[in-house]
């Protein structure tokens, strides 16, 4: 039986007027990394809120076994987060942060985050206001991989951080802290950096998960060709929901459609995960 | 792994400048006006109103002192000594205000109550030390210095009077000190928990305003004590309000009778031991005190409920 970190059922969130989330069920297994993908103001950061503790809700979710509502602190034991990039405080020199943390975090391990710290340039006696942007993700990044938590919420943790600092934070991230007993859940814009990592996404829009499935299963679904000159005709009679032009030849994505078939008209691609994206949101897709 | 104790310590370290800086300099600023003037003591003082030639120190004058008044002198030296380095208590009130006032507004503002949030501390954990911090444990600190202060004030004046040919031990009434700074304290914590609602308020102040936070503090009273006078043509909020900002010692004068100490042991006698017990009755009897601590918890609760929403 598949054991899940999250269970949410009928979870809503109005602000006035507005939905910001329209009471969706879903559930996010043990063991998986999971992109949380949409537009800004879809309602990405509302959901992981509510799954945080951080803000209050209509209908059921329970995130291992707690009410966040309720027991954000009692939860904190075993979920950690990065809820946005520079949040850590700036009066506090490094070392004090580690200081707290380890007086107050049950399950943080100082030595695993000097080891992370040490590879890194940050000084421990600089005030964090006093680190570059990148420095202070780095703190965090060694704070939060330090704790031993069940599930790891990053909600764009990387942030105006440049291209190099982005890659080995992710690699870091796979290679030293995710196993079969942890989920992280993750939303970034720049889904192109995380899509060779996810195991499992999650579409939302306008306050509706439009989309959930595993990264493999979906890549599947959606394959784009090059279509060869002259079969243009027996390309769009297999309904593409897509086309356009690249080199010169007509190219056609289809969703679930035969691979085979669609080999004998070109050249074949997976699609990535942002086009994948941009043809669910825009409707082509569905 | 202790949770209160890392939390009082952060407290401490982001209020650093209030909570220790500035009694440490008051402290020093208190001490150098002393040394330097007891260097430059004249050889003319006014003792019992009389005009006294030839003294031309402290030494001098202690020795005099000590002859008319041999029983009153180690008290007035306690009492001189608290004169003398009381300094950072004037500022005490300003740091404990903004404390309470930036408490839980500076975190939402620089959104590092996102980094707090995401540790396993429940939201009334964190807003009771952010109520206790201010309140208990800097007026404790700002004590310790002025007790330091008091010692080291003692020991140079000691010094001073045994070159100066004086009764050097007279200069260190230790047992009067120490009773002293407990009464102190009592009646500081006394004073604390009858302005409660008014440092809750500040709390909650802390918790929902979105700027200007010192506006917020200061108006809503004013505006309801203006509302009562100017539709009501009455004063009992105002009444209200001056009474738990230390109104309320003047019912002490019911228990007392008028006071009118002429003695230093009269004086010492009414804060050490008198007037903390008449304090003690006359606050615990007092349905002021007791609606003031109400108001004080439902604003507590409404910074805890305040807390748990805010992101």
């Amino acid at each position: 039986m598949t054991e899940y970190v999250v269970e949410a059922k009928g979870l809503g969130k109005t602000f006035g007027d507005f939905h910001a989330l329209k009471h969706v069920d879903f559930k996010m297994p043990i063991g998986r990394i999971i992109g949380v993908i949409g537009a800004n103001g879809a309602g990405k950061t509302t959901l992981l809120n509510a799954v945080l503790g951080l803000t209050t809700y209509e209908g059921d979710l329970k995130v291992l076994g707690h009410n966040p509502a309720t027991e954000r602190d009692a939860l904190m034991k075993d979920v950690c987060f990065i809820a946005d990039i520079a949040t850590l405080p700036k009066w506090m020199k490094v070392s004090e942060v580690l200081d707290f943390v380890e007086e107050v975090h049950p399950r943080f391990d100082r030595k695993k985050a000097m080891t992370f710290l040490d590879r890194t340039n940050v000084p421990q006696n600089r005030k964090v206001r006093a680190l570059s942007k990148g420095m202070t993700v780095q703190l965090h990044l060694a704070v939060v991989m330090s704790i031993e938590a069940k599930l790891l919420v990053l909600d764009e943790p990387t942030l105006g951080l440049d291209i190099i600092f982005r890659k080995q934070f992710y690699q870091s991230l796979l290679e030293e802290y995710f196993d079969e007993e942890r989920t992280i859940v993750i939303t970034t814009h720049q889904v192109e950096e995380i899509e060779n990592i996810l195991t499992d996404v999650m579409f939302i829009k306008d306050g509706e998960i439009v989309l959930e499935s595993e990264m493999e299963e979906l890549t599947q679904q959606f394959i784009e060709v090059m279509v060869d000159k002259g079969k243009e005709d027996e390309a769009m009679a297999l309904k593409p929901i897509k086309n356009g032009v690249s080199f010169g030849k007509s190219t056609c994505v289809y969703k679930n459609v035969d691979r085979e078939t669609l080999a004998k008209l070109g050249e074949t691609r997976r699609l990535g995960l942002a086009d994948i994206f941009v043809a669910t949101m825009t409707g082509e897709g569905q | 792994m202790n949770i209160y104790k890392a939390l009082v310590k952060r407290e401490i370290l982001e209020g650093k400048n209030g909570f220790i800086r500035v009694p440490l300099i008051l402290s020093a600023i208190a001490l150098a006006f002393l040394i330097f003037s007891a260097i430059g003591f004249g050889n003319v003082i006014y003792i019992d109103g009389m005009e006294r030639e030839g003294i031309e120190n402290v030494g001098d004058a202690v020795s005099i002192l000590q002859e008319k008044e041999p029983e009153g002198l180690p008290l007035a030296v306690t009492m001189m000594y608290w004169f003398t380095t009381s300094l950072p208590w004037v500022a005490l009130p300003f740091v404990i205000f903004f404390s309470l006032l930036g408490s839980l507004y500076e975190e939402r503002r620089d959104r590092s109550i996102l980094f707090w949030k995401s540790m396993p501390i429940a939201d009334w954990q964190e807003v009771l030390i952010k109520l206790f911090v201010p309140i208990f444990i800097a007026p404790l600190i700002f004590l310790g210095v002025i007790i330091a202060a008091q010692l080291a004030v003692a020991i140079f004046m000691t010094i001073v009077v045994l070159f100066q040919g004086g009764p050097a031990l007279e200069m260190l009434p230790l047992g009067y000190m120490i009773t002293t700074w407990f009464a102190f304290l009592g009646h500081y914590l006394l004073g604390m928990l009858w302005m409660l609602p008014f440092l809750a308020w500040l709390l909650l102040v802390s918790a929902f305003s979105g700027r200007m936070p010192f506006l917020w503090a200061i108006l809503p009273p004013g505006i309801l004590v203006a509302i009562e006078g100017i539709f009501f043509k009455s004063a009992s909020i105002a009444k209200w309000i001056s009474i738990h900002l230390g109104g309320w010692r003047i019912m002490l004068e019911d228990k007392l009778g008028q006071v009118n100490p002429d003695t230093p042991r009269e004086v010492f006698d009414i804060i050490v031991s008198g007037s903390l017990a008449a304090s003690l009755s006359v606050t615990f009897s007092s349905i002021y005190f007791w609606t003031g601590l109400v108001i004080a918890a439902a604003f507590v609760y409404a910074a805890i409920e305040m807390r748990k929403r805010a992101i």
